[in-house]
C-alpha cells in the first residue's frame, strides 16, 4: 500500500508528474506531519489507522503534546519530562484533557484554558499514582487495572 | 427531604431501584419479598465487617456474572433494590442466585411506585401486564406476617399509584417523632416507631429509603443499646474512604483546595514539610508533588510526615503509601522524604517527635481533612492538639470538616441537623450516575452510613462524628491564636472546574465564604475549606502574585 521512492526535492514533484500521475503525500513526511499536527484527537486517531507510516508519526507524542497545548501558550519545559515520567502526552489527553474540555465545553472561557490543562495534568498525576499499585492489604502487589479515580471522567455526562 | 424528579426518558441518570423504572424490560428480584423482611427487622442485625471481604469478591463475582448476562442480551437487573444497605453480604447473594437461576416471577414491587407510571407507555415492553401470581401474593403475605402487627391491615400493596410523596412526608414525620421518643427516653413509643419508619421506608426510592433505612437502623441501634462492634476501628473507616473519594466529588475538592492553600504557601520556600493529619492512602499528594514539579524556579526538597491509626493485622500501611509516593516522587524529579506515625488519636502526638526544623530552613503545612472533629470527643483533646499545632511553627495550616452541626447538647437536635446533611449527602451521590450495582457506590454509601450510626446511636468518646459548623471553626482557630488566610481566585476556579467535571456537575456549587471555600449540593453547604496561620506571621501570599 505504501510506495516508497525517494523523492530528492519537492521542485521535481511537478516534473515527474508525467511518470507518477499521483501525488503521494507518503513521499513527503514533513507535510504529513504538518497536517497531522492541526487534526484534532479522534481524527488522530484514525489517521493511525491509515497505514504504518501514518500509525508511526500518529503515535509521535509531539503531536499529542501539540494536542494538549494547543490553544495554551507554550508551558514551561519542565513540563514535558513529568508527563513523560507519568505516562506521555497521549495518555494525557485522551485519559484527561479530552474529557476535561468536553465536559467544561458549556462552561469554558477563553482564559480557562491554562487551567484546564493543569487539572488534568494533576488527575494524570493522581491517575499515575493510582496505578502504581503497590502491595493491597493482603500483602499481594496488585497492579490496578482500571485507573479509579478517573472513571468519573469516563461516565456519560448527565445532561 | 429533597427529591429528584427525573423523567423516564432519562434512563440511566439515576441509580436508583427497580421499582423505578427506566423504560427496560427486566425480570425481578425474586427475593425482593425476602429482603423486606430484613429492613422490617431491625432488630439484631448488624454491619458484618468480618464480611466485608467477602462481600466485595460476591460483588466482583457478581458484576462479571452481569457483565455476562448482559452480553446475552438479557436485559435484566438494569436497576436492583438495594433494600437494606447495611447487608450487603445477603443482597449480593440474593442477587448472584437470581443470576443463577433466573426466574421470572414478576417483582412485588414491580407494581410498587408512583410518580413513574409505566402504564402510560404503550405496548406490552415497558410494562407487561400484571398476573396476580399466587406465589406474588405468598411473598407479600409473608413479608406481612413477620411485621409488627400494625402493619398487618395497612400495607395492603394496590397494584395502582401510591403516593410515595404522601408516604415520603409520613416517613420524616415518624423519624423525627421516633428521635424525639428517644430524647425523651420513652423507649416503647420509639420502638414501635422504628419498626414502622422500616415499613414507610420500604416504600420509598432513592436517596430517601437509603438514609431512611440507615436511620431507621440508628435509632433501634440507640433504643437497644446495641452499638456496631467496629465503630471504634478508624482502620475500616480508612478503607471505605476510598470509594467514597472515586465516586463524589468532597474528598477531591477538599484536597484540590487544600493543595492549592499549601502550594501557594510554600511559593518561595527551597526545603517544604508537610505534616498529614490523616494520611489513609496518601491520595491528596500526588496532585500537589506535580505542581510543585512544574513549580516555577523548581521544585523544592518534600518532605511529607504521615499520621495514622494502628492496623488491626499490624500491616505497616503508612510505610507502603510512603514507598508509592517516593516511586512518584522519582518519576517527577523531586527529592522526597517520608516519615509515618502510629498514633491512635492526634492528641497522643507530640511535636518533638515529628524533627521539626526551624522556619528559616524548612517550611511546613499542617494538613487535617476531616481528622479535627474526633478530637471533640475527649475533653482537652482538641485544644492539645491546637497547642501542638502551634509548637510546629506552620506557614499554613489547612483544615477540611463538614458543614454541619452534629454536636450540639442535645439530641433532637443532631438528629434533626444529621437527617437534614445526610439526606443532602445521598441526594448528590443518587446524581452522580453511576449504575447500580456499582460498589463503589454501595462503598460510599457504607461510609455514610456508619457517620450516620456514630452521630446517631453513640454517645460519649465513642461518638466521634462530632461536626460543627466553619462559624464554630473559625472562632475556634482564633481564639487558639490563627489568623484565616484567604483561599484564592486560584483554588476557587479550580474547585469549579473540578466539579464541572461530575456527572451531576449541575447540582454542586462551590462558595466563597470570608475566604473559605465551601462545597455544597444546591443551596446546602456539605464541606468547607479553610486555611490558617500563625497569628502576627505574614501570609506569604503577597510574595505568590508575583510568580502566579
Amino acid at each position: 500500500m505504501v510506495q516508497t521512492h525517494r523523492c530528492e526535492d519537492h521542485e521535481t514533484v511537478g516534473e515527474n508528474k508525467e511518470k507518477r500521475p499521483k501525488f503521494f503525500i507518503n513521499d513527503h513526511v514533513d507535510i504529513l506531519i504538518e497536517i497531522l499536527k492541526r487534526l484534532d484527537g479522534r481524527s488522530l486517531c484514525v489517521a493511525a489507522s491509515v497505514c504504518r507510516l501514518w500509525c508511526t508519526i500518529a503515535r509521535n507524542d509531539s503531536l499529542w503534546e501539540n494536542l494538549c497545548f494547543r490553544h495554551v501558550s507554550p508551558p514551561p519545559s519542565s513540563v514535558r519530562s513529568v508527563v513523560l515520567a507519568l505516562g506521555g502526552y497521549k495518555r494525557l489527553y485522551t485519559g484527561c484533557v479530552r474529557p476535561v474540555r468536553s465536559r467544561l465545553g458549556r462552561m469554558r472561557k477563553a482564559s480557562w484554558a491554562r487551567d484546564e490543562v493543569q487539572l488534568s495534568l494533576s488527575l494524570f498525576c493522581v491517575d499515575y499514582y493510582e496505578r502504581l499499585g503497590g502491595s493491597n492489604s493482603n500483602g499481594r502487589v496488585v497492579e490496578k487495572s482500571s485507573p479509579s479515580s478517573l472513571m468519573f471522567l469516563c461516565k456519560p455526562v448527565n445532561v | 427531604m429533597k427529591r429528584d424528579h427525573q423523567e423516564i426518558s432519562g434512563s440511566g441518570s439515576k441509580p436508583a431501584e427497580s421499582s423505578s423504572i427506566k423504560g427496560k424490560l427486566w425480570e425481578e428480584d425474586p427475593d425482593a419479598g425476602g429482603m423486606d423482611d430484613e429492613l422490617l427487622a431491625v432488630l439484631g442485625y448488624k454491619v458484618r465487617s468480618s464480611d466485608m471481604a467477602d462481600v466485595a469478591q460476591k460483588l466482583e463475582m457478581l458484576e462479571k456474572v452481569m457483565g455476562t448476562a448482559q452480553e446475552d442480551g438479557i436485559s435484566q437487573l438494569g436497576d436492583t433494590v438495594h433494600f437494606n444497605p447495611s447487608d450487603l453480604s445477603g443482597w449480593v447473594q440474593n442477587l448472584l442466585i437470581e443470576f443463577n437461576g433466573p426466574t421470572t416471577t414478576p417483582d412485588p414491587n414491580f407494581n410498587d411506585d408512583s410518580e413513574y407510571d409505566l402504564r402510560a407507555i404503550p405496548g406490552v415492553a415497558a410494562y407487561p401486564p400484571v398476573k396476580s401470581d399466587p406465589g406474588l401474593e405468598n411473598t407479600r403475605k409473608r413479608a406481612k406476617t413477620e411485621s409488627s402487627s400494625s402493619s398487618s391491615s395497612t400495607t395492603t400493596r394496590p397494584v395502582v399509584l401510591i403516593d410515595s410523596q404522601e408516604t415520603g412526608v409520613r416517613l420524616v414525620h415518624t423519624l423525627m417523632a421516633c428521635a424525639e421518643a428517644v430524647q425523651q427516653d420513652n423507649l416503647k413509643l420509639a420502638d414501635a416507631l422504628v419498626k414502622h419508619i422500616g415499613l414507610l421506608a420500604s416504600s420509598q426510592t432513592g436517596a430517601m429509603r437509603k438514609v431512611a433505612t440507615y436511620f431507621a437502623e440508628a435509632l433501634a441501634r440507640r433504643i437497644y443499646g446495641i452499638f456496631p462492634p467496629d465503630s471504634l476501628d478508624p482502620s475500616y473507616n480508612d478503607k471505605l474512604q476510598i470509594p467514597f473519594y472515586e465516586t463524589c466529588p468532597y474528598l477531591k475538592f477538599a484536597h484540590f483546595t487544600a493543595n492549592q492553600a499549601i502550594l501557594e504557601a510554600f511559593s518561595m520556600a527551597n526545603r517544604v514539610h508537610v505534616i498529614d493529619f490523616g494520611l489513609k492512602q496518601g491520595m491528596q499528594w500526588p496532585a500537589l508533588m506535580q505542581a510543585l514539579a512544574l513549580r516555577l524556579g523548581g521544585p523544592p526538597a518534600f518532605r511529607l510526615t504521615g499520621i495514622g491509626p494502628p492496623q488491626p493485622d499490624n500491616t505497616d500501611a503508612l510505610q507502603q503509601v510512603g514507598w508509592k509516593l517516593a516511586q512518584l516522587a522519582e518519576r517527577i524529579g523531586i527529592e522526597f522524604e517520608f516519615r509515618g506515625f502510629v498514633a491512635n488519636s492526634l492528641a497522643d502526638l507530640e511535636p518533638e517527635m515529628l524533627d521539626i526544623r526551624p522556619p528559616e530552613i524548612e517550611v511546613v503545612a499542617v494538613n487535617a481533612v476531616f481528622e479535627l472533629h474526633p478530637l471533640l470527643a475527649r475533653p482537652g483533646g482538641i485544644e492539645k492538639v491546637v497547642s501542638s499545632i502551634k509548637a510546629m511553627k506552620p506557614k499554613i495550616v489547612t483544615v477540611v470538616e463538614q458543614e454541619a452541626n452534629h454536636n450540639g447538647p442535645v439530641f433532637l437536635d443532631r438528629f434533626t441537623e444529621a437527617l437534614h446533611y445526610y439526606s443532602t449527602l445521598f441526594d448528590s451521590l443518587e446524581g452522580s450516575g453511576l449504575a447500580p450495582p456499582s460498589q463503589d457506590l454501595a462503598m460510599s454509601e457504607l461510609y455514610l452510613g456508619r457517620q450516620i450510626c456514630n452521630v446517631v446511636a453513640c454517645e460519649g468518646m465513642d461518638r466521634v462524628e462530632r461536626h460543627e459548623p466553619l462559624t464554630q471553626w473559625r472562632t475556634r482557630m482564633e481564639t487558639a491564636g490563627f489568623s484565616p488566610v484567604h483561599l484564592g481566585s486560584n483554588a476557587y476556579k479550580q474547585a469549579s472546574m473540578l466539579l464541572a467535571l461530575f456527572a451531576s456537575g449541575d447540582g454542586y456549587r462551590v462558595e466563597e465564604n470570608n475566604g473559605c471555600l465551601m462545597l455544597g449540593w444546591h443551596t446546602r453547604p456539605l464541606i468547607a475549606t479553610s486555611a490558617w496561620r500563625l497569628a502576627g506571621t505574614e501570609s506569604g501570599s503577597e510574595l505568590t502574585q508575583e510568580l502566579s
